[in-house]
């Protein structure tokens, strides 16, 4: 949930039984403020029908005015209640009952007792209370209106440089670092927000030029080492008096030294790529590049019993380095060798589109998604190193180029679109 | 034949010299810009095998100064930095080869002699082996005077058991030599195995003695003594 709507929610729980309570409470002061005005102009009838008895003498009930409902009445041995009360009673004209507020007390005058009732009807009342209530709920509407609208209002502009602090940061790659250029905002915690942040991806960015620069030295410096044991291997082989055994074991040195040159070499290759340090561009006819590609595997590809189909338009011009356009076409292609099947077969398409280097093989053990991820590799090929496709990626990512892997009909589907 | 090694790495120079040595090359060796740059200033060598990064200087500059004084000798830079920056730079500055280590003592040697072949042009432009004789400018094999048609692969295999002759060549360096970065890819081996039979069979259909010998689990020694 938004920010700006949680805050609004809340205003809104804390503020609307608020209101309802003020509602409630503001219509019974005003009733009985209403209620008090009543009672009072009944009690002045009274006062008045009371002077009445004194100054005429009444022997039967006697209603103080032609149209009116309150009457002096002698007193016979009745019962009543003394004093306000509500009651209801039917009006023939309007055919409905009509609320009267009714003051009934009895008065003795000259050894006389007299029984006043005062009525007065309360519809004015309850108008008057109606429409001071429903005045009262419209300006409390009105301001709950104006109070959200407004609350929204500011907190959209007071929370504005929060949300061009997160765009910015959605906007930062680590391998384009830069300064951030946060906005400058009046509000304390915000500036406080950018400036640690700021601090955080500057810290970030150092550390991962050290890593970057760590992988690529450590690969540099085991060259020389691996070195020495590939020369002290070779002298070895020269010694006239090798048993068959020491033979053996002098071979399985050479094939695990192969195997470690060539995975420091393709480290030592990804970190370069990653380090951005292949700076040269041009642009390069990869339909030639391609083709010699594909002759140089094509022996392979016999051997293996692999069937080679290939689709080269002429002439594809593609802006980059010489160097990683070589290494990415025979990537793939070495990729397309290794996973494929005994009497398989490799597809080759290169066309404006792009290029689409299909295999026979079967499915991936691991998910597609991994299939770029370093040293992640298929359960099948015990020999590979697992950095082939991770230096695709990484030559794909540095020229802003698309790849998508599919799997369809048992065929592996690599499509590289340069763009 | 007089051959300068400058390499900062003891153990690797102590290698790489025993191994020329044991091929009839005078083996000097430097293991700083300094010592480097007096030896290469002061006497002539037929080859000079230089690492860039060195204590004290660059590589490159002692190639630089080489060529300011008309250096005749071959220069094959050995280095580290697999980079193609570095390679550009020391070619166009006047180096003629380019290995980068690890390297196999076997590559390295068929490329200095390679190299010397190149530089040699008042000399013999033919490799003389017994009955098998080597044009190389115009990659031609005869035996006993009879020609002899081989495919690039099978020319470069034979070409790279003479230059390694009576030594024992391992089967990865020979992977290498012919196919390059490529020969991580595949099981190598048995190509080498196609290749060479097909060679073997070729040299053989002319009266050529079976040189080449397997030497179990490492690889083959192309004998001719």
């Amino acid at each position: 949930m938004k920010l700006l709507n949680k805050t609004i929610r809340y205003y809104a729980l804390i503020s609307l039984p608020l209101l309802a309570i003020a509602c409630v409470v503001s219509y019974w002061l005003i009733k009985s403020e209403l209620r008090d005005g009543t009672d009072e102009s009944l009690m002045r009838e009274y006062i008045k029908a009371k002077e009445l008895i004194q100054s005429n003498s009444i022997n039967q009930t006697y209603y103080l005015s032609p149209d009116s409902l309150s009457y002096i009445k002698p007193q016979a041995n009745e019962s009543f209640v003394s004093g306000c009360t509500d009651t209801l009673i039917y009006d023939n004209i309007e055919q409905e009952e009509i609320s009267f507020r009714k003051l009934t007390k009895q008065h003795s005058f000259n050894g006389k007792t007299y029984l006043i009732t005062v009525l007065k009807t309360t519809i004015e009342e309850d108008e008057l209370l109606e429409s001071i209530l429903s005045t009262f709920f419209i300006i409390v509407g009105l301001l709950a209106i104006a109070f959200f609208i407004a609350n929204w209002l500011l907190s959209k502009s007071m929370w504005k440089p929060f949300y061009e602090t997160i765009n910015e940061l959605n906007r930062y790659e680590i391998k384009n670092h830069e300064e951030h250029t946060f906005p400058k905002s009046d509000t304390l915690e915000f500036n406080q927000l950018n400036e640690t942040l700021n601090k955080l991806t500057n810290k970030i960015y150092q550390d991962y030029v050290q890593q970057k620069e760590f992988t690529e030295n450590a690969s540099h410096e085991l060259q020389t080492p691996i070195a020495v044991l590939k020369a002290n291997v070779n002298l070895l082989m020269q010694s006239p008096h090798l048993k068959e055994q020491e033979m053996g074991q002098l071979q399985s040195m050479d094939n695990t030294l192969k195997k470690i040159s060539s995975l420091n070499k393709a480290l030592l290759l990804l970190a370069k790529i990653e380090n951005n340090q292949f700076i040269e561009i041009e642009q390069i006819n990869i339909s030639e590049v391609l083709s010699k590609a594909i002759e140089n595997i094509q022996e392979v590809a016999e051997v293996k019993g692999l069937k080679l189909f290939t689709s080269i338009e002429p002439n594809i011009l593609v802006k980059m380095n010489p160097t990683l356009c070589e290494v990415l076409i025979s990537n793939f292609l070495q990729n397309s060798i290794r996973h494929n099947k005994q009497g398989g077969e490799i597809q080759v398409k290169l066309s404006t589109n792009g290029l689409i280097v299909s295999n026979s093989g079967e499915p991936l053990s691991i998910k597609p998604e991994e299939l770029f991820v370093r040293f992640k590799k298929n359960d099948s090929s015990k020999e590979s190193i697992g950095l082939g496709l991770a230096i695709v990626k990484g030559i794909v990512d540095l020229y802003n180029f698309s790849i998508r892997y599919s799997f369809e009909n048992s065929m592996h589907h690599f499509e590289l679109k340069f763009i | 034949m007089k051959i300068l090694l400058i390499e900062d790495e003891a153990e690797l120079r102590k290698s790489i010299k025993q191994y020329l040595h044991q091929e009839g090359y005078l083996v000097e060796s430097a293991a700083d810009f300094v010592k480097a740059s007096e030896k290469a200033g002061v006497y002539d060598y037929d080859c000079i095998l230089v690492d860039i990064t060195l204590p004290k200087g660059s590589g490159l500059d002692i190639i630089k100064q080489l060529k300011e004084n008309h250096s005749k000798a071959g220069i094959i830079i050995i280095s580290a930095k697999n980079s193609s920056g570095d390679k550009i730079k020391g070619l166009d500055l006047g180096a003629d080869d380019y290995l980068a280590k690890p390297f196999d003592l076997a590559e390295l040697n068929s490329r200095i002699k390679a190299l010397i072949r190149r530089r040699n042009f008042d000399g013999s432009k033919s490799i003389v082996v017994n009955e098998i004789t080597i044009i190389p400018d115009e990659r031609q094999v005869k035996v006993n005077g009879d020609s002899i048609n081989l495919t690039a692969k099978e020319y470069d295999l034979l070409l790279f058991f003479i230059a390694n002759k009576n030594r024992v060549v391992s089967k990865n360096a020979i992977a290498e030599h012919l196919w390059g970065d490529d020969s991580d890819q595949m099981d190598s081996h048995d190509f080498i195995y196609v290749h060479l039979r097909n060679l073997r069979k070729k040299l053989m259909e002319k009266g050529c003695a079976d040189y080449v010998q397997t030497i179990y689990g490492i690889g083959y020694n192309f004998k001719t003594n």
